[in-house]
């Protein structure tokens, strides 16, 4: 699996290889309960400011086309 | 669409020994030096303890991969979407095409957005890169690059210039000017050198840093101004195929994903990768932030887009359906984060609510793979790229 193989398996690799694992390994971590409940958080606070999710009237939006007008 | 990249082999003089031989490449300090074999395993064998040897290396890191995946397991206490039940469901939406730019003469690779909010840069196989005027389909820029396949561009947060690259392994910065007497080709800067494909670029929060990805298996940063390189990122142990920067709150880090199906966290300043995460079952062709900056999705050709949580270090939402059967070949999140936008390579693009999990939409056009995706600035539209050689505006 590791594609660390991919480009020759010389000591020097190793040694970079397992040195990053130690440091990956000792970060500290939170739990997915609290990560997954910052992120409701953040996109509920957002969600008013959110375009796609409020709509915006087609006369302030550039992009959507406005009221036809009639030419008299 | 990226073949491997192979070693090549490079004779000449080894730059410790200096006798003629096949050489490799070395980093000491970031800077690349070619050695021959046996400098190099000398050079790695310096302060080795007695014991270790290539065996009790390989072995001492699978046992800290095992511990990598147990410290994630005990923190993994409920799902995203459980969490997200409380939330209201999404209504229905209506997407469609509002703008198509037509112009390209062959497949489009990327896109950028202006500040602005209405300029759209892109790029494409035929070596055109074009500044357009979203509101209007006007063309106000165009550039041949030396090159085919421009597979990277990126709009200067100044507004005042464009970065593109691809096969020509460089990364060249053009100032844009409305000025009918100039061209932009006349005063074009190559910044970045790279050994191998360009795959996507973007500024840093000014003009003067540029950040590429390339085919040679680096990240990079480079000052504009001299060309010169500040930092180089190596770990991925393949071609890097995409980037993004964290939002400008959140700090000095980037998150690249490459063919090594692996996402990487990098700090800017050390260089280093703070954090690695291998779950998709194929390459990873975008990878793009979260608003917070606390998380990021990558879309991969397993045909899924999966979101990783920073702070609780591991994967924690997968959006896929059984039907879909196809590479996501870049994704982009709404200004709020509850929507992702992914585009496919069966011409489709998906809009998933990223905390539900579920598909809100899907979105037909294109009449062929969707190559690049980016919401504009303000959140109130977004712009797909494809091999049609069209790209359009969506709102």
């Amino acid at each position: 699996m590791s594609s660390r193989e991919a480009f020759g398996c010389d000591i020097g690799q190793a040694r970079r290889a397992v040195e990053q694992l130690r440091m990956e390994a000792g970060i500290d971590r939170i739990k997915v309960s609290k990560a997954a409940t910052d992120l409701l958080q953040f996109c509920t606070e957002q969600a008013k400011s959110d375009p796609f999710l409020v709509g915006i009237p087609a006369a302030t939006n550039p992009f959507k086309e406005k009221k036809p007008c009639a030419i008299l | 669409m990226c073949d491997q990249t192979f070693l090549v082999n490079v004779f000449g003089s080894c730059d410790k020994c200096f006798k003629q031989r096949a050489l490799r490449p070395v980093f000491k300090k970031s800077q690349q030096l070619s050695y021959c074999s046996v400098c190099a395993e000398i050079m790695a064998t310096d302060g080795l303890h007695e014991n270790e040897t290539l065996a009790t290396l390989k072995s001492e890191a699978e046992s800290l991969k095992g511990k990598l995946e147990e410290e994630r397991a005990k923190l993994h206490d409920v799902e995203l979407h459980q969490v997200a039940e409380r939330v209201e469901a999404l209504g229905q939406f209506v997407m469609k095409t509002r703008r198509t730019l037509k112009g390209h003469g062959n497949k489009v690779l990327c896109m950028d957005w202006c500040k602005d909010k209405r300029r759209i840069v892109s790029s494409s196989q035929d070596g055109k890169v074009i500044v357009w005027d979203s509101f209007t389909t006007n063309k106000e820029h165009a550039v041949t690059m030396p090159c085919t396949w421009v597979m990277a561009c990126a709009y200067a947060p100044s507004g005042c210039a464009i970065a593109c690259g691809g096969l020509d392994n460089k990364c060249s910065v053009y100032p844009l000017t409305f000025d009918k007497n100039e061209s932009m080709a006349a005063k074009k800067k190559s910044v970045a050198m790279h050994t191998n494909y360009l795959s996507a670029c973007s500024f840093t929060n000014s003009d003067m840093q540029i950040l590429t990805a390339s085919g040679d298996g680096t990240c990079a940063l480079w000052d504009v101004e001299s060309g010169q390189l500040l930092q180089s990122f190596h770990g991925h142990g393949a071609d890097v195929l995409c980037l993004d920067l964290a939002p400008s709150e959140t700090g000095n880090t980037f998150v690249s994903g490459g063919c090594d199906k692996k996402s990487m966290v990098w700090d800017m300043r050390s260089g280093q990768c703070v954090q690695a995460f291998e779950t998709h079952e194929s390459d990873v062709n975008s990878v793009r932030y979260y608003p917070s900056g606390d998380a990021f999705a990558s879309g991969s050709d397993d045909a899924t887009c999966r979101l990783y949580d920073l702070r609780a270090d591991r994967e924690v939402a997968i959006y896929s359906k059984e039907s879909i059967i196809f590479g996501a070949s870049s994704v982009d999140f709404s200004l709020s984060g509850r929507l992702l936008f992914a585009g496919y390579n069966d011409y489709t693009i998906n809009v998933w609510d990223v905390l539900k999990g579920a598909r809100v939409s899907i979105l037909f056009g294109h009449e062929n793979r969707v190559s690049t995706l980016r919401v504009s600035p303000d959140g109130t539209a977004f712009c797909s790229g494809s091999w049609d050689h069209t790209l359009r505006v969506w709102a």
